[in-house]
């Protein structure tokens, strides 16, 4: 019987043993999701590249995907935009000079001397020739105009404000939820379940007419904060799904060497919840810097106190047209987050190390 | 003589067990009571009348026939049937495209995994402007990065309208993918959680990657798969949790959600719109109900023994 030559490669013992396959494994597996998160952002790049173009970059359907500017030659003391002309020699960079319906003139920029070219041809069906270039005018015109300081601070302040309250309530209450018997069974759980579902519409108008009319809170902060000092639904759910999945074993041993409810959430259960809490905690700020409506109804009336998301789609909304005005303003929201995420990375990470190890 | 005792102390220790509960979420308690009850009362009693935003004093109560009116709506069953086909749609979209994230991005083998997972959530949190800014600039005819990425090198014929069923189905998806993030996070953070010791059992006892996910990894996670399902079900129904991506009123991706905010803002029927929104409720709460007797089946808790 003839010996399969592929076999010395799919033996195992030979040229491919089991740590080469490991490693191809590794280097596929790399390709793969490096090529995921590529097409994934590339619609991000987009708007990215678009923050850093000028305008008229958007309504040329030959103008290239990158940011760039029509490059222009100055002859007889005006600047002229140059085009790829396709000659009977090629196609060459020549600047337009005199444009016309059936022929154009141009001038060569690296010969200026040699006189005027001829071209027949609309000139308006020419590509122009376009040079990488970053037009950060728009993020200056941005800050110019929306004071900009002024609502990031408000939205970082109403952030550091409610994740206090946010987090402590949301944690002894998700605790109570977790492990301790509740008058009427799961009758309150499913409460807490079905606030989260009433839609915001259902509660709207009520709630408006309470805030205003009752206790006369418009133009503060405190219809958009005080509610998260009473604990967020969704939160408490999450905390509770975690804390459920914490074994009781530890909860008993440290009830019978004496520990009360309160130091068994503190030294037993939150140890062991670090990731959940921190993501719950960024939830929530993403959930703040984003949050428009209860801005749009509270804080219309007092920009001065308005945060930064509400500030941006007031921006965006004067003007509809897709320009780099509107991605740079989309950019600015979310640096800040990016920011954010890249630098709890590591802290994350450590958190979960020091959560598996007890 | 000592087994009543012993009794009595068991019924004292979950007496007070009890009160404590009480106490740890009370909190909770006032807030409902205060912010969420009272507003929510006030919303159920406006859904019998026929209050009119313009015309405020004329309003009087008209029993059901708000209710009534919902069920002769004509928009209404075709607008019901479009949000739950949507949801249909999506969920299982979003559900295996988080969970198979979560599982590429918790190998050991990936280089630069806390930098992937911080990419891979970015979207998500990006406001709602920016996604209808990017499908803008993707399916534009003529100018777009879809035409001049792909369409014209591979000499296809281009979108020649920007509302057309093959672009919306294109911001479908978009937004469905682009907000998988917080369920994706929740499910990596309970695949990070786990004990590796489970899994090297497992290795030594014979069982294949595939086998391991199947049999451990995914029962194990299964509390964070249920919330996923959950939030992204309330997600696409119009509501927002979590992840607010600066909707305004007017403006939903749930066709039902748009239709209660167009009789409530444009056509100012706030008792009618109050209807719209209940009857949309019931039925969501519904589907919540029979996923959380459903979840009996197949989520997996430790203190329950495994069999809950």
């Amino acid at each position: 019987m003839k010996p399969n030559p592929l076999a010395r490669f799919l033996s195992p013992h030979q040229f491919l043993t089991l740590q080469r396959w490991e490693r191809i494994g590794s280097l596929l597996l790399n390709i793969l999701v490096y090529t995921l998160l590529v097409l994934y952002l590339l619609p991000m790049v987009f708007m990215a590249a678009s923050a850093l173009m000028e305008n008229r970059q958007f309504s040329d359907p030959n103008a290239p995907i990158y940011p760039a500017r029509q490059v222009t030659f100055e002859y007889e003391g005006k600047a002229r935009l140059v085009y790829n002309v396709p000659l009977e020699s090629g196609v060459r960079q020549l600047a337009l000079v005199k444009p016309g319906r059936t022929s154009s003139q141009f001038i060569d920029p690296a010969n200026p001397a040699a006189g005027l070219i001829t071209w027949q041809g609309y000139w308006r069906q020419l590509k122009g020739d376009y040079q990488f270039h970053l037009s950060w005018e728009s993020f200056s015109l941005l800050f110019r105009t929306l004071r900009l300081v002024n609502l990031v601070k408000n939205s970082l302040l109403m952030a550091l404000i409610t994740e206090v309250g946010v987090l402590v309530s949301s944690i002894v209450v998700a605790y109570g939820f977790a492990r301790f018997p509740l008058p009427g069974g799961d009758f309150l759980f499913y409460v807490l379940i079905a606030t989260i579902l009433i839609p915001d519409k259902v509660t709207l108008i009520p709630s408006y007419f309470m805030y205003t009319q009752v206790l006369h809170w418009l133009g503060t902060w405190y219809p958009l904060l005080l509610p998260f000092f009473f604990g967020s639904a969704v939160y408490i759910f999450l905390l509770r799904q975690n804390f459920r999945s914490i074994p009781r074993d530890l909860d008993e041993a440290a009830m019978l060497d004496g520990a009360g409810p309160l130091r068994i959430l503190v030294s037993v259960i939150l140890p062991q919840s670090w990731p959940v809490v921190i993501t719950v905690s960024l939830l929530h700020f993403f959930y703040i810097w984003n949050e428009t409506r209860q801005a749009a109804l509270y804080l219309g009336i007092r920009p001065d106190l308005a945060p930064v998301s509400f500030g941006i789609q007031n921006f965006q909304s004067v003007s509809p047209i897709q320009n780099s005005l509107q991605a740079s303003a989309l950019v600015i929201m979310i640096v800040p987050v990016l920011v954010l995420l890249l630098s709890q990375r590591f802290f994350m990470q450590n958190m979960i190390i020091t959560g598996t190890e007890r | 003589m000592l087994n009543i005792f012993r009794r009595k102390g068991r019924t004292k220790r979950q007496q007070i067990d009890r009160l404590l509960g009480l106490l740890l979420i009370s909190p909770w308690l006032i807030g409902l009571v205060l912010f969420k009850l009272a507003p929510i009362l006030a919303s159920l009693a406006i859904s019998f009348t026929n209050f009119y935003m313009l015309n405020p004093q004329e309003t009087r109560f008209i029993g059901l026939s708000n209710y009534l009116q919902v069920f002769e709506d004509q928009s209404v069953g075709y607008i019901l049937f479009q949000t739950l086909a949507m949801a249909m749609g999506a969920l299982p979209l979003q559900m295996t495209a988080s969970l198979a994230l979560a599982a590429l991005l918790s190998s050991p083998r990936l280089k630069g995994r806390g930098l992937l997972r911080t990419l891979f959530f970015l979207p998500s949190i990006i406001p709602s402007v920016a996604i209808l800014f990017i499908w803008q600039g993707f399916v534009q005819p003529g100018t777009g990065w879809l035409e001049k990425l792909i369409i014209q090198p591979m000499g296809l014929e281009g979108f020649n309208n920007m509302y057309s069923q093959a672009a919306t189905n294109l911001l479908f998806g978009l937004n469905s993918l682009w907000s998988i993030g917080p369920g994706f996070l929740i499910i990596l953070a309970a695949l990070q959680g786990l004990p590796p010791e489970i899994q090297e059992a497992a290795r030594v006892d014979g069982a294949g990657p595939l086998e391991r996910f199947f049999a451990i990894t995914l029962p194990l996670i299964s509390p964070a798969i249920f919330f996923g399902i959950v939030i992204n079900l309330i997600t696409v129904f119009g509501g927002v949790i979590l992840l607010d991506r600066g909707n305004v009123f007017s403006g939903s991706a749930s066709p039902y959600d748009g239709y209660v905010s167009q009789v409530m803002f444009r056509q100012y029927e706030l008792g009618y719109a109050s209807a719209l929104a209940w009857v949309f409720f019931v039925i969501v709460m519904g589907i919540i109900l029979l996923l959380f007797s459903t979840s009996r089946r197949w989520v997996y808790y430790p203190d329950k023994g495994g069999q809950a």
